[in-house]
């Protein structure tokens, strides 16, 4: 009983408040790799001090095994080293402090500190560096998933390598004795080859067949309320059967399933911004667009932390005649709306 | 304990969050350090993130100075962002939190929640 108040491992809650017991947490991460260091340097000092001292004994004979003693216990001894004096160093140091000092040094570093500068806001640099031709910024768009392309073409050319194998071996299997089971199984193979091919030049035409999108956007960032022009540029030579352009709001949370970090997605909000009909677009008459919005007066601003974010964006979705159907999106930044009133009261520096 | 100074727990960005807090008797004759934070974090489907707005420690001598019992009052300029905010997968939350270390080991968290904001649910 004494022994349970003196060492108490559990915190309590109760309401708002939370007792707990600081030090046990600090002093059992501290031990823990206060006790690998010293395994990893005893085992380490062992091999070496007797291959140094008693070589005849040949009891640590250099080869693999021996290095491979020597590689993980010096790994064992710089992990154990390494996290115990960071353990000793935040010892008693709660998660506000920790982040306090890590934020401090940051912005000292890389921020200025101006008034508009809030960490979790996204940056608007990556946004405002490309002007546009009609409007004030061209809107950088997100690389396409290249997964598909890549996983195919790597596929095709790995199948259609052993299909090329399989013929030749058939062909000279003629010359000799017949193989009949390389034979029959040769048309599935040739099977698969077509159909691997087939699939890698679709997605061949799907990232390249389509011409570029562009869109600019008359000011940035974008506050709740406030009205904004936008102007979309379809390139290629498509027979465009609907282009339809979005404000769309999603939300993202990243999170760890045991081992796997997974990503879930969820859209918030969608505002259809316009819709355009069927219309044929040549090389060099783009298909040229413009509309202007507000972003909803209620809506969340963009975020963005570690784990979870907020994010805005413009949406192009298109479905073509004799092409798969695309999307593309070009993000944008949301500011509260507070940086506005901030921003007229303030005078221009 | 904490106590917002202030009639409604909301607060527009930029604006001054005033608020109290003291120790109780046993808590404030023990002592040894205490920390005072305004922070947001996250909830919900994602890994919690936590932002420190403002932060302050008291240690070493000065925290035998001050008398505990009676409220302690700060004041902090709020940020423009983030807001509070109620999402599916994710929820933004505001809080004060005092944390004090007492000399055997015991800590102690107070938190008192705020809005910052007019509350941005999903639309």
């Amino acid at each position: 009983m004494k022994f349970a108040r003196l060492f108490r491992l559990w915190g309590k809650k109760r309401g708002q408040r939370m007792t707990g017991w600081w030090f046990v947490g600090s002093l059992g991460e501290a031990a823990f790799f206060g006790l690998l260091f010293l395994i990893g340097l005893l085992a380490f000092t062992i091999v070496i001090a007797w291959q140094v001292f008693s070589p005849e004994t040949n009891a640590f004979p250099v080869g693999l095994g021996f290095w491979v003693i020597v590689i993980a216990s010096a790994s064992i001894t710089a992990i154990g080293g390494f996290g115990f004096v960071l353990r000793v160093l935040w010892v008693a140091t709660s998660d506000e402090h920790r982040i306090f000092l890590v934020g401090q040094t940051k912005q000292a570093q890389d921020r200025p500190k101006h008034w508009n500068v809030v960490s979790s806001i996204p940056s608007l640099e990556p946004y405002t560096d490309s002007p546009g031709v009609k409007l004030a910024y061209r809107l950088p768009g997100t690389r396409p998933d290249a997964g598909p392309l890549l996983l195919s073409s790597v596929f095709a050319l790995a199948w259609n390598s052993l299909t090329a194998v399989q013929i030749a071996l058939a062909i000279t299997s003629f010359r000799q004795k017949i193989d009949w089971t390389m034979l029959l199984a040769l048309p599935f193979f040739v099977a698969v080859g077509v159909f691997a091919t087939r699939w890698f030049f679709q997605n061949f035409r799907k990232a390249t067949g389509i011409g570029p999108t562009t869109v600019e956007i008359s000011d940035l960032p974008l506050i709740a309320g406030k009205l904004y022009s936008l102007s979309v540029a379809q390139y290629g030579r498509l027979a465009m059967r609907k282009l339809k352009i979005a404000l769309v709001c999603e939300e993202t949370a990243t999170y760890h399933h045991g081992t796997d970090v997974r990503t879930e997605k969820h859209v918030v909000s969608t505002q259809s911004l316009l819709e355009h009909g069927r219309t044929r677009i040549e090389y060099g008459r783009p298909l040229e667009l413009e509309c202007s919005f507000r972003v909803p007066i209620e809506a969340m601003h963009s975020f963005q932390s570690d784990h979870n974010s907020i994010l805005w964006k413009i949406v192009v979705e298109g479905e073509a005649n004799r092409w798969p159907s695309y999307c593309r999106s070009f993000p944008v930044v949301v500011f509260p709306a507070a940086f506005q009133r901030q921003a007229n009261s303030s005078p221009p520096s | 304990m904490i106590r917002l100074i202030g009639l409604q727990p909301c607060y527009e960005p930029g604006e001054k969050l005033e608020f109290e807090y003291r120790l109780g008797r046993w808590a404030s004759e023990k002592v040894s350090a205490v920390e005072v934070s305004v922070v947001w974090f996250t909830e919900g489907k994602g890994t919690e993130d936590l932002g420190v707005h403002f932060f302050e420690r008291a240690s070493g001598p000065t925290v035998g100075e001050r008398d505990w019992q009676v409220g302690q009052t700060s004041q902090v300029d709020l940020p423009m962002g983030p807001l509070s905010y109620e999402g599916r997968l994710l929820k933004i939350r505001w809080s004060i939190r005092v944390r004090a270390y007492l000399g055997d080991g015991t800590e102690l968290i107070a938190q008192q929640p705020f809005y910052l904001g007019s509350l941005t649910r999903e639309v």
